[in-house]
């Protein structure tokens, strides 16, 4: 069990004024959900609290201990990072990008074992993925190679997820499937942050909310507390109507005011 | 099972095909040595001629031609995985040129060849401090700039180079374009190479899976608990150490470095753990080979060794590429 | 080539105006390419584009005639004072007409064929020159005597350069034949072929160049080849006049006739390396090695 905190936490984008520091815990079980427009820094937070990226103030910690002063391996060991673009590298079979999940836990010399191999061929079936395992990953589709990296995420055994747009490429079915799979991931004990733009998504499946503001303000809370929809209006500079399905809130455009802008695709 | 297990067998039959290529290098020659003969020469008799010449001449070649091959295929698979670029080969990075303006500029100034080969190992250095200098840049370097800077030294290389042919006599210039070619008959000693060879292989084994990770981009790495700046510029200080090396052995031989870790991903897959090793066992027995064949094919004239490197290797790679997914 | 009426006729006009200038002493001669290549006077200003050029017309008489030479022309050393006008590979066009020659010396297989058609179609006169024998270096020098008008000079030159060769002939005419292994270059190994120039050195001095029935003037060979042919004697350039240090590594071939019976000799390769008089020298040396050989049988 891994409890991620961030103190005074100041993200570096470029040519970006520093805004309010972060300082935020997620303890083992919370789903957070980090919600905000295009371009406000939801990827570079993740990617930061990943250790990916050095922040410009402030730090992060693993339980207490700060990330910088972890190697690489410690903290890949607890924290696996799901990407939301996939690197195209040299091909590799599904299989084998499951495996690599397993990277942090063995030593240089040693190869996978009999447990690797069945972390892994239970992580691809997690995914629904078993029967594309001999196929290369550059062969598959986009719904298929998200699953499969997060397949290599989930082979990874981490305490703390983060997860960057994890629906992206899928079909409803598999949205679900993934929302699950986290949810009990979390329900095991694992912290699990997911960056989304999908507000309804987050209203679905998340318990906590983290809502960054485009002037790097930003506001956090459990769930039900701040899907408050003039809150959220103001977050997306979109006015928003509100209406519950099977007690679930879902948020919808409401008629955009005469002249307002909208910059989301 | 398929792209996981170390497959051994398929690092024994390269040995195997390496072994097999040293052997036909020292049954065949100008002189025609027989079995018997051979046999005698590495017992410790035989006729002295033969002795002289099978150990002294013939073997030590073929030991050079396999730690040339070996050298360039690994320093080949290796910048490819850097720079996470098929088109990618050792000398991608300017070392060539480097090496050559050092080699070449040896001979125009007269040195006698034992210098040559030291030459060429400190300009291709002195070419990889200058370009990984120069790509640091303000930022760090990121594989494209690490690319574009090589490209750039190297192009600046070959100016030097043509500059350095412009410069020299008649009588010296063949020796210059044939040390540009590349060629095992300019190896002195085989050791230098091995006692490179050897330890790089045997290093590059823990690294493999970490290289394996870090073929997927940088990032994906780091997030696997790859400390991802050390393993590059270990990667990158080694590839140059072996180009260097194979370099100043055989001047710049073309192709092995190139095409043979190709060739082996496509018959075995992109594990660096079995493509590293198998990217040393095949350069070797393919540059062995191709250098038999170079000085026996019209002897006692001989052909220059990258010729046949390429009559190999690009219809073996054509095929393999032709047949694969 | 078309025999036209009007041919004919330009050819008749031709002969006409060369009457004309008849009298102001025309001097003509073939080249190695077989043009005629006439002047109207003896030339006064000369341009030699390869560095055995410079060496055949300072020994035709010719030296005090030179303008401009092309770089490594340093033999006889008056030669290193000439103006440079490029490399045999790369001629400097302006820096040849800057000197206004009335006589360009150039080499068929050295000099790059478009830059000296570039000279001939600017109105230069080009000689274009490629001993490949004995015979044809002593020509050349009457020749080349003959365009620059110190023909007595040129003659004598040739006549010592013949009558040296050919004592150098009949002397070993009906000695034993050495078999000889000549080696150009150290890495790659290379050597002459039969046509050679070299290669006529070694069978005038009554030698018999092992690699003559190879392809190629200059072939590149293998070590092992050498060992094959077993030659009975080892003869090396080097890369200076006097550094003999490409001998060495043939020592440790114990088996071979040439190092059991210390036949490893080296000839300063300006003396054989180069299509000019200085050839004779060379030849003498190596006809001395080679009695040397015989003498160690």
């Amino acid at each position: 069990m891994t409890v991620l905190t961030t103190q005074d936490l100041v993200i570096d984008i470029p040519g970006r004024a520093d805004g309010r520091p972060l300082t935020l815990r997620v303890a083992p079980g919370q789903r957070w959900g980090v919600l905000g427009p295009n371009g406000v820094g939801k990827t570079t937070l993740l990617h930061t609290l990943a250790g990916l990226r050095a922040p410009r103030a402030g730090r992060v910690l693993l339980d207490d201990t700060p990330l910088e002063a972890l190697k690489r391996k410690r903290v890949a060991q607890r924290l696996a990072l799901v990407f939301q673009d996939r690197q195209d590298g040299f091909p590799a079979t599904v299989l084998e990008t499951a495996l690599i999940g397993r990277h942090p836990f063995l030593a240089p010399w040693r190869r996978e074992g009999a447990e690797d191999l069945l972390l892994a061929r239970e992580a691809l079936a997690a995914l629904a993925v078993s029967h594309l395992a001999d196929r290369l990953v550059t062969t598959l589709s986009g719904g298929e190679r998200q699953r499969v990296a997060i397949a290599t995420a989930l082979a990874q055994t981490p305490s703390v997820w983060l997860a960057d747009e994890p629906t992206n490429h899928l079909d409803l079915h598999h949205q679900v499937a993934v929302m699950k799979l986290l949810r009990e991931r979390a329900g095991r004990g694992a912290a699990v942050v997911m960056g989304l733009h999908d507000l309804n998504l987050a209203a679905r499946w998340c318990d906590h909310l983290l809502l960054l503001y485009p002037d790097g303000q930003h506001c956090f809370g459990p769930a039900e507390a701040m899907l408050e929809p003039t809150a959220l209006a103001r977050l997306y500079g979109q006015p928003l109507t509100m209406a519950r399905v099977g007690g679930a809130p879902v948020f919808v455009p409401a008629d955009p005011a005469p002249g307002a802008s909208d910059d989301r695709p | 099972m398929p792209g996981v297990s170390p497959r051994p067998l398929a690092l024994a039959l390269l040995a195997l095909a390496g072994a097999l290529a040293v052997a036909l290098s020292l049954a065949v020659g100008s002189v025609p040595i027989h079995g018997a003969e051979l046999w005698a020469v590495f017992t410790g008799g035989g006729d002295p001629l033969h002795r002289e010449l099978l150990l002294s001449l013939r073997l030590p070649r073929a030991l050079a031609a396999f730690a040339t091959g070996g050298l360039l295929g690994l320093a080949g698979a290796l910048m490819q995985v850097l720079l996470r670029n098929p088109l990618a080969d050792p000398y991608v990075l300017g070392l060539s040129g480097g090496a050559a303006v050092g080699a070449l500029g040896a001979m125009l100034l007269g040195a006698a060849a034992v210098w040559v080969p030291g030459a060429a190992f400190v300009g291709a250095l002195l070419s990889t401090v200058l370009v990984f200098g120069l790509a640091q840049g303000v930022g760090g370097w990121t594989p494209t700039r690490l690319l574009l800077t090589g490209v750039v030294v190297a192009a600046g290389w070959g100016a030097v180079v043509t500059f350095l042919l412009t410069l020299s006599p008649a009588e010296r210039l063949p020796g210059m374009l044939y040390w540009l070619m590349g060629d095992l008959s300019y190896a002195r000693s085989p050791w230098p190479a091995w006692l490179l060879l050897v330890p790089a292989a045997l290093l590059v084994v823990p690294l493999g899976r970490g290289l394996n990770v870090l073929a997927r981009g940088p990032l994906l790495a780091a997030s696997l608990g790859v400390a991802v700046r050390p393993l590059e510029i270990t990667v990158y200080v080694l590839a140059s150490a072996l180009t260097a090396m194979a370099v100043s052995t055989a001047g710049s031989v073309g192709f092995v470095g190139l095409v043979v870790p190709h060739m082996l991903r496509l018959a075995l897959g992109n594990d660096q753990r079995l493509i590293l090793p198998a990217s040393v066992l095949a350069g070797g027995a393919l540059l062995t080979l191709a250098d038999t064949l170079a000085r026996t094919l019209l002897a006692p004239q001989q052909l220059p060794v990258g010729v046949i490197t390429a009559l190999l290797g690009v219809p073996t790679f054509l095929l393999l590429l032709y047949r694969s997914r | 080539m078309p025999r036209s009426p009007l041919f004919r006729a330009l050819l008749q006009v031709l002969g006409l105006v060369s009457l004309a200038v008849w009298a102001r002493a025309e001097v003509c001669v073939d080249d190695d390419v077989d043009r005629r290549v006439c002047l109207e006077q003896p030339a006064r200003r000369i341009v030699a584009l390869s560095p055995g050029a410079t060496e055949l017309l300072y020994d035709a008489g010719a030296g005090d005639r030179l303008v401009g030479a092309v770089s490594f022309s340093d033999y006889p050393s008056e030669a290193k004072a000439l103006p440079r006008v490029g490399s045999y590979k790369r001629l400097d066009l302006e820096a040849i007409l800057a000197l206004k020659p009335d006589l360009v010396v150039a080499w068929v297989s050295g000099n790059p064929a478009t830059q000296v058609e570039r000279l001939e179609t600017l109105g230069l006169n080009v000689y274009r020159g490629e001993p490949l024998r004995f015979a044809e270096v002593a020509d050349t020098l009457e020749r080349l005597a003959v365009l620059a008008g110190t023909e007595p000079a040129g003659r004598a030159a040739a006549a010592r350069f013949r009558d040296g060769i050919t004592e150098l002939r009949d002397r070993f005419a009906g000695a034993d034949p050495v078999t000889v292994f000549y080696e150009v270059w150290e890495e790659p190994l290379m050597t002459v072929n039969g046509e050679h120039l070299i290669s006529e050195a070694i069978r005038t001095c009554g030698g018999v160049n092992v690699f003559a029935d190879l392809p190629g003037l200059a072939p590149r060979i293998g070590t092992e080849a050498v060992i094959a042919a077993d030659p009975e004697a080892i003869v090396a350039g080097g890369m200076g006049e006097n550094n003999p240090a490409w001998l060495t590594p043939w020592k440790r071939f114990r088996a071979l006739t040439a190092v059991q019976r210390e036949n490893l000799f080296f000839v300063p390769p300006s003396t054989l390396q180069r299509p000019t008089p200085q050839m004779l020298e060379g030849t003498r040396l190596l006809c001395d090695h080679l009695e040397r050989a015989r003498a160690r049988r």
